[in-house]
């Protein structure tokens, strides 16, 4: 049995099973006693944190998919003005995380907000709040989310359209389908898994999400979990409303790897694939292709980086009232840790993975990466729970100082958590580098006299340097946007753009919001273009 | 007592828990020799070529290289300690360095070496890829790529060199120029050489021995004459595809009648007593035509081959023949026409079963 155990295994190993403690606290704390609160909350506000949970969830789905698979459509079969802007364009909305667009959202049509102004420009003083939309509540949130989340959706069906064969269109023409015909029949179908995957995705994201139901004061699983721990300091309760959100999110995560592993059988590019070719549209089609994904565009990244602008040029005061340098300084400071410890040990376990061909170690590291899925807010509370009991029963007992401090509260608890969470992205995208290089090629490697070291430092490192700064860009971006865990393990005094963003938002002191958010709109966007060549690769 | 140069000795080849080529045994007696092994697909070629390598193990068995144990049940040398090269069938490039970049890795073992060299130019003009060295792994042809690998294996110049269809993807109006090449630079630099290929004759002409694979053992390991003429089972026979098995009666100690053929005469290579009925080797080349002979059979078909025809006959007893006829003979048969068979048969040597 230990004839095969090598260092790269064991390093691996210890990988899996670190990111896999705090995913397996939150199920076994399921079982723990909880106080009369679990009573209370279950015969008054459980019910509406699932139906505002479902809700929420299946508004989002139905938006993010008109809007997504439309506009991927859009840009994937035509040509018409600004379609190669719009390409890569309807990807910012990434950079603007749904709690910025809550604030925006506000912003714009609260009452004598930045609509109101508009309208007293434009006409002259009014009655005009009477008849402003209040974008507020489950509607608020549904659009913050939809707006944030749609280019999961978008970016994956354009990569399955980008895929199909010209000869399926052709096919279709050869039947006599009309365009709509083709589409609903042929291309829909085609792309399903794909888009089922994104849909998926923000799914998992829409339940995960917290800063945004917050700011409406929407009460969701998520919150609740948020509440019970913060507000009656009951973590058992807190484990167990997770439960409940994690057997909602595990379904999402299984109904997503079911559809990528079909999604294979649809991204076949050998034998018969005919590069397609996009139709120039004109007079009202063009039309409406630009302003469909115009509009898009507009309110899912113009409009919350407008406002955000507006009211820092409108309260420049803001700009000095918190320190820029210290938080760009904190969030280099945790970009680059995090990044580069996900980085290093992502690479550790891909090879370990590689080169043990250990079935064990494989199936840990497919369930260690379902990290992702699991909303940050539970991780959080499931790294402070197993820190608790880790201190309580074998700390104390062995006669050691409490751990407590050094974990939690610090920036290391941080760095960690992030470092489950995040593990996935950084696994998967290391992974799909290396799936690039055939086993034969380590193997020439091995008969040209070079060791499993050499190997790895010479051969794959540089041949995984394009991989492995997607990978950095893609953390850092998730990084820069993240709330709940921040919110919870940061240290006293440490904030982070967003933390910024968020307490002066819960503060109803959105003008000063808009400084932090600007920044972290700016920053991400930046990010995205870095990334914007892989995510939008056409080979 | 002399040792062998390369000696297999009882191994299983084993490839994913799967058994492949059992119990095998053989050996290259000298280096600098060329042992050329053929099978059809899926048989273990590769197989055995990994596991010579050291990239698969072994449960049972030894291997000997140069009087050194590389593998056993309890001792396995690491492929990177052995300093065995394989050119793997499919493009083992490195696929972020150029071409060159790729090429020249090699030439970083043999710089210890202090057996005669080859020079990276040498190789390069030898397999006559100075026109790719710049480009990327992604940018070549796969024939192109198969050249480069092999480049790398011959520059790292091991002791034993093992090369997995090495060929396989060069055009064919090329492949026997690089063949001849091939052959001339092993020669002159003594590597002692392994090749897997489905190509009978590119064993023949590179191999100075060659193994057959079948049903998961070795079914011959000869010379490549005595494999193309003394096949010693019916399976090697219809492996090689060289001819058919007519029955026949042994009337004498160099004669055999045959119901359809009449009275074959020649030297049996094995011996069979008076009255055996056997299974006789019928090779297209052991027929002569003879328009003016009283043994004549119907065409079936006829192939042609450039510098022959091959004519299939079929005998009274339905049985399908072929001959070699020189392409420029003077009397061409057509389909259904009779086509005489020189009488009496000599054949050189007459193998049965």
């Amino acid at each position: 049995m230990f004839k095969n155990l090598n260092v790269w295994l064991l390093a691996s190993l210890l990988v899996s099973i670190g990111v896999l403690i705090p995913i397996f606290t939150v199920f076994f704390s399921f079982f723990e006693d909880t106080s009369s609160y679990y009573q209370i909350l279950k015969d008054t506000f459980l019910f509406e944190y699932i139906f505002n949970s479902v809700t929420l969830l299946i508004s989002v789905l139905i938006l993010t998919f008109l809007i997504g698979v439309t506009s991927a459509y859009l840009v994937s079969f035509y040509k018409f003005p600004l379609s190669d802007f719009f390409k890569w364009a309807l990807i910012l909305s990434f950079a603007v995380p749904p709690y910025i667009y809550a604030y925006s959202l506000t912003a714009f049509f609260e009452n004598y907000g930045t609509a109101f102004t508009i309208l007293t420009n434009l006409f002259g003083e009014g009655e005009y709040n009477r008849n402003i939309p209040k974008f507020d509540g489950l509607f608020g949130a549904v659009l913050s989310l939809s707006f944030s989340l749609y280019a999961y959706v978008y970016i994956l069906s354009r990569a399955s359209f980008l895929y199909q064969s010209q000869n399926l269109i052709d096919l279709g023409r050869n039947l006599g389908f009309s365009k709509f015909k083709s589409f609903h029949t042929l291309i829909l179908p085609a792309a399903r898994p794909a888009i089922v995957a994104g849909l998926s995705l923000v799914a998992m994201e829409t339940l995960a999400e917290f800063g945004a139901v917050d700011f409406f004061s929407i009460n969701t699983l998520t919150t609740g979990i948020y509440n019970s721990w913060i507000a009656f300091d009951d973590l058992a309760f807190s484990n167990r409303l997770s439960f409940f959100l994690l057997i909602f999110i595990f379904a999402c995560f299984i109904i997503e790897n079911f559809s990528r592993k079909k999604a294979k059988y649809h991204f076949n590019s050998r034998g018969g694939f005919k590069q397609k070719e996009k139709i120039t549209l004109s007079g009202n089609r063009s039309f409406f292709a630009f302003t469909f994904c115009f509009i898009i565009f507009f309110l899912s990244f113009l409009f919350p980086l407008s406002q955000m602008l507006y009211w820092t040029i409108k309260f420049p005061e803001n700009l000095f009232d918190i320190n820029i340098i210290s938080l760009t300084l904190n969030t280099i400071y945790l970009v680059t840790l995090s990044s580069l410890t996900l980085i290093l040990l992502s690479l550790v376990s891909n090879y370990g993975n590689r080169v043990s061909k250990s079935k064990i170690l494989n199936f840990l590291s497919t369930i260690s990466i379902s990290g992702y899925a699991i909303p940050g807010i539970i991780l959080a509370v499931a790294f402070i729970t197993f820190i608790a009991w880790f201190d309580e029963n074998i700390v104390k007992t062995l006669g050691f100082l409490s751990i407590k401090k050094v974990f939690i509260g610090s920036v290391l608890g941080l760095v960690l958590v992030y470092f489950v969470r995040f593990y996935s992205l950084a696994f998967n995208g290391i992974k799909s580098g290396y799936e690039k290089i055939n086993i034969s090629v380590d193997e020439s490697s091995y008969l040209l006299g070079y060791s499993k070291q050499k190997t790895f430092l010479n051969i794959h490192v540089p041949f995984l340097r394009n991989s492995l700064l997607f990978v950095f860009i893609l953390i850092s971006l998730e990084i820069i946007r993240e709330l709940p865990i921040t919110l919870i393990l940061r240290p006293f005094n440490f904030e982070t753009f967003a933390t910024t963003a968020y307490i002066s938002a819960s503060e109803d002191l959105l003008e000063a919001a808009a400084v932090p958010s600007l920044f972290l709109i700016l920053i991400a966007t930046v990010f995205i273009m870095f990334t914007s060549k892989y995510i939008l690769r056409e080979k | 007592m002399k040792n062998n140069f390369l000696e297999i000795k009882g191994v299983d080849f084993t490839i994913g828990g799967k058994t492949k080529v059992e119990n095998a045994s053989f050996v290259i007696e000298n280096e600098g020799e060329t042992l050329c092994i053929l099978g059809p697909s899926g048989i273990g070629k590769t197989t055995i070529l990994r596991t010579i390598a050291g990239l698969e193990k072994i449960e049972k068995g030894t291997i000997n290289l140069n009087g050194k144990l590389l593998s056993s049940k309890d001792q396995n040398i690491e492929p990177e300690n052995r300093n065995i090269s394989l050119a793997f069938q499919d493009n083992s490039l490195f696929p972020h360095y150029t071409v060159e970049k790729n090429i020249l890795l090699g030439a970083e073992r043999n710089k210890e070496k202090t057996k005669k060299k080859i020079t990276f130019e040498e190789i390069i003009d030898l397999l006559d890829i100075s026109k790719i060295l710049k480009k990327y792994p992604h940018e070549i042809s796969a024939g192109e790529a198969q050249r480069a690998s092999l480049a790398r294996s011959l520059l790292t110049q091991p002791d034993l060199l093992l090369l997995d269809e090495p060929l396989s993807n060069v055009d064919q109006s090329f492949k026997e120029e690089i063949q001849v090449r091939l052959k001339k630079i092993l020669s002159k630099l003594k590597i002692t050489t392994i090749i897997v290929t489905h190509d009978s004759y590119e064993a023949f002409y590179l191999g100075n021995k060659c193994a057959i694979i079948l049903d998961g053992q070795i079914k011959q390991f000869d010379d490549p004459y005595n494999v193309y003429h003394f096949p010693n089972s019916v399976e090697v026979v219809n492996f090689l595809n060289r001819g058919i098995l007519i029955p026949a009666k042994v009337t004498g100690e160099n004669s055999l009648e045959s119901k359809d053929l009449g009275t074959i005469k020649g030297n049996f290579i094995k011996h069979y007593p008076k009255g055996s009925d056997v299974q006789l080797l019928l090779q297209p080349e052991d027929l002569e035509h003879d328009d003016k002979s009283n043994l004549k059979l119907e065409v079936v078909d006829r192939k042609f081959r450039g510098t022959n025809f091959i004519y299939t006959l079929k005998t009274n007893s339905d049985l399908l023949i072929p001959v070699f006829v020189h392409s420029h003979h003077e009397h061409q048969h057509e389909t259904d026409e009779k086509f005489g068979i020189k009488r009496p048969i000599n054949i050189d040597h007459i193998v049965c079963f």
